[in-house]
């Protein structure tokens, strides 16, 4: 039966998130940017709420969650401030490796740490598009059963912090592999970075002739699972760009609600509110096409990870016109600091080019279209 | 719980219209367009199939669709599946379908009981019928507080003068339901709706308007002259505006009327970009190559269509789905309104993009086009929807945009 009512339990933890989000992300916000990362009581108080292991699995101590619930409270928490919940010193985009492979050998050291309640900040490195300009000066070769990784990725969440990397590449026979480096030696590059998620911990991972026999997944089981924590990884991250967009939504009413010129509110004006109108639509669309990917991949379906791509695309489109919208209704104080959304419209931004392009997510998901049945789905 | 899969009666709903969307109208899509009419003996064949369009649920197949084992109304839901593929078959025939139309939730929504009994029992399998809903005027569109036609109080009822335009079916209604000020000075207040039977003396049909679209549907202009309606024919008798505290005015019932139209006319406008974009993902498969530059750029273009015509579907569910809990919809009601008038005219474009100059020539496509515009016009134009949305995006500030 459709239905878009959420449970009762979810709407409580909804409910604790987002207060968490009001009273205690967003007024941190500005000071993590400036310390380029979490201040670490705010993370030991999400730690202590759960909130940083909603997708790992129980037997690790996390609440293995839905994605219908996750997502809801994820955005519930990215409304407080998205830079400070992709900062979180948490298993990051790993989390979903770690739950579809809770049980791997190599992953049992890692489990052990989560059990004794550590923090293990984990980062993901995604290799797998060999193709893609600015990424392939890293090279994962096969020696031998041990893999061999050199040169430097792209710029990498959570990469200052991590104490664990999942590597997914293709090797130099093409091979899909999974690859785990925890007690490896690599570097990480400072950078120069300005635009935005500062507390995130971005940075280039360097690997000089860096070796790991921990393989957790190759061939096409690696493919397999690379696939399945991408489709979850796309709808964790457009569930948090969905929370920024209904913050700079919120912020964006009650300011052109209060503000006046011309002798009346600026809402009254239809440039205005009209804005604010296709704002509203816009982050209910997102916030929809999010939920019907969630509900596909908790169902285990096939469409999940072309569905996941439809969603990641919208919420990238999305999060970028309302974050520019609300700083463009907030005129010159728009862009200065003491105001937040500018930071948001920044930290939009390098989400969105840190988790894919908006084109190229058409193109999997159109070219996904032409070669299936194509009929758009209903249920 | 949170769920998009469709409830064993739905799915029942959604594959009974889509087969006769399929098997009945679509065949006759552009012929009847071509004629400009439904011809008058596909009319009476699905009339006396039990097949009408009613604005706030499709019923079908002798009165099949009031399910016994229901845990909860689920009407509305109902209404968006089954219009958007009657829709997807063609919106001008499915528009012209017997049946209460947009004349039907009025009456349902403010009618008395006798008004109901006489208004809506009309619709048998004897003999097509339709209802229409006449509120636009030369003077008054979008501001449907500025309604011109007059209803001065008589003995015994009311003498109506004005003008209506617009107005779907509105020549061969049985009725309209026809909206009116009893003093131009109350403004809304004054407002009030009547039912007016065809053939009533004072009531003619002066024009059906040639249009760029769903020209197979009728539209109409409506003459009201000393035309005298008697009081029974009130919507809502007249006890009904003076008996109630909150002043309920014609306005009112006219406003109230978009919340459960609007997802309807919404679904309409989805069924329509998906059978452009279904017509076109069929020809690129056939027609385009299988990589290069002309495959992505098909492949771009189609996702994005696809993906609009999904956000449009959720939105109008959404809308539908708080209708059949009695939730406050006017706000998702003029969304889903809003966001797919405007997505299915560009997914039409989209698809004509793709289809070049060939698809000028005889194909399906170029008459969804024409079709299609009139969505982001009627029932409230695009504008209206923003204005609605924005009202309530600012109400909890106190501020009326």
């Amino acid at each position: 039966m459709i239905s878009f009512q959420a449970t009762d339990e979810e709407l409580a933890f909804v409910e604790v998130a987002k207060d968490f989000a009001k009273d205690r992300i967003r007024v941190l916000a500005r000071t993590s940017e400036n310390h380029l990362k979490v201040k670490e009581d705010l993370s030991e108080e999400a730690m202590e709420l759960s909130f940083l292991s909603l997708e790992l699995p129980e037997a690790w101590d996390g609440l293995e969650l839905p994605l219908i619930s996750q997502v809801q409270i994820l955005k519930a928490l990215s409304y407080g401030d998205l830079g400070i919940v992709q900062g979180f010193p948490s298993a990051g985009d790993a989390a979903s490796l770690f739950r579809c492979l809770s049980e791997h050998t190599e992953l049992q050291t890692i489990k052990a740490t989560y059990l004794a309640n550590t923090d293990h900040p984990s980062a993901l490195v995604d290799l797998t598009d060999t193709e893609k300009p600015f990424g392939n000066t890293i090279t994962v070769r096969n020696n031998n059963g041990d893999y061999i990784l050199n040169g430097t990725t792209e710029p990498v969440r959570l990469a200052q912090f991590a104490e664990t990397i999942v590597v997914f590449a293709r090797d130099n026979e093409d091979v899909a592999v999974v690859l785990l480096l925890n007690d490896q030696e690599w570097l990480v590059e400072d950078g120069d970075y300005r635009i935005g998620l500062l507390a995130s911990g971005l940075g280039k991972l360097k690997f000089n002739h860096v070796s790991t026999g921990k393989i957790l997944a190759k061939g096409k089981e690696a493919e397999r699972l690379i696939e399945k924590v991408q489709t979850r990884n796309y709808i964790l991250q457009a569930a948090k760009q969905n929370g920024l967009m209904e913050a700079a939504l919120d912020y964006a009413t009650q300011y052109t609600a209060e503000r006046k010129a011309f002798g009346q509110e600026i809402a009254k004006f239809q440039g205005v509110s009209f804005k604010i109108a296709k704002m509203a639509m816009e982050t209910r669309i997102v916030n929809h096409l999010i939920w019907n990917a969630a509900i596909k991949v908790d169902e285990g379906s096939f469409e999940a990870f072309s569905l996941a791509l439809r969603a990641l695309h919208r919420a990238h489109k999305g999060v970028r016109f309302v974050t520019d919208a609300a700083v463009q209704l907030l005129g010159g104080h728009g862009f200065i600091q003491e105001f937040p959304v500018e930071k948001w419209m920044r930290d939009a931004q390098a989400q969105v080019a840190l988790y894919g392009s908006e084109r190229e997510f058409l193109a999997r998901r159109g070219a996904a279209l032409l070669e299936e049945q194509g009929q758009v789905s209903v249920e | 719980m949170i769920s998009f899969e469709l409830s064993e009666q739905q799915k029942q709903i959604k594959e009974m219209t889509h087969w006769f969307a399929e098997n009945e109208i679509r065949p006759i899509a552009l012929e009847a367009d071509k004629l400009g009419k439904v011809p008058d003996e596909w009319l009476q064949q699905v009339n006396r199939m039990g097949i009408q369009l009613n604005t706030s649920s499709f019923s079908g197949g002798k009165g099949s669709s009031t399910g016994k084992k229901k845990r909860e109304r689920e009407g509305n839901r109902m209404g968006v599946l089954a219009t958007e593929e009657m829709a997807w078959g063609d919106p001008a025939i499915t528009l012209s379908l017997p049946g209460a139309g947009l004349g039907g939730p009025p009456i349902e929504s403010s009618g008395t009981p006798e008004q109901k009994e006489r208004f809506l029992s009309i619709f048998t399998t004897d003999k097509p019928r339709w209802g229409a809903y006449a509120l636009t005027e030369p003077e008054a569109g979008s501001d449907a507080s500025g309604v011109r036609t007059t209803a001065r109080k008589v003995d015994g009822g009311y003498i109506l003068n004005g003008q209506k335009i617009f107005i779907t079916n509105g020549g061969r209604a049985s009725w309209v339901v026809v909206f009116a000020t009893v003093d131009s000075k109350l403004g809304r207040a004054g407002q009030r709706a009547f039912v007016v039977e065809k053939g009533t003396p004072g009531f003619s049909c002066t024009k059906l308007v040639k249009k760029m679209g769903l020209r197979a549907n009728e539209t109409a202009e409506l003459l009201l002259e000393d035309c005298f309606v008697p009081t029974e024919y009130l919507l809502g008798g007249e006890e009904f505006y003076d008996s109630s505290d909150s002043k309920p005015s014609g306005f009112q019932v006219a406003m109230k009327t978009f919340d459960s139209t609007r997802p309807i006319v919404a679904s309409m406008a989805i069924g329509i970009a998906r059978a452009a974009y279904e017509y076109t993902l069929d020809m690129v498969k056939k027609e385009y190559p299988k990589q290069g530059k002309y495959f992505y750029l098909a492949s771009e273009i189609l996702a994005e269509a696809e993906e609009d015509i999904q956000a449009a579907r959720l939105l109008t569910w959404e809308a539908a789905w708080m209708a059949d809990m009695g939730i406050a919809n006017a706000k998702e009601a003029a969304m889903c309104k809003a966001y797919a008038g405007q997505m299915a005219l560009d997914v039409c474009a989209k698809s004509l993009e793709l289809l070049g100059p060939t698809g000028l020539d005889g194909h399906l496509v170029e008459k969804l086009f024409r079709d299609v515009k009139v969505f982001d016009i009627f029932e409230g134009t695009n504008e209206i929807q923003h204005l609605v949305i924005a009202r309530r995006q600012y109400a909890p500030f106190g501020v009326r945009v």
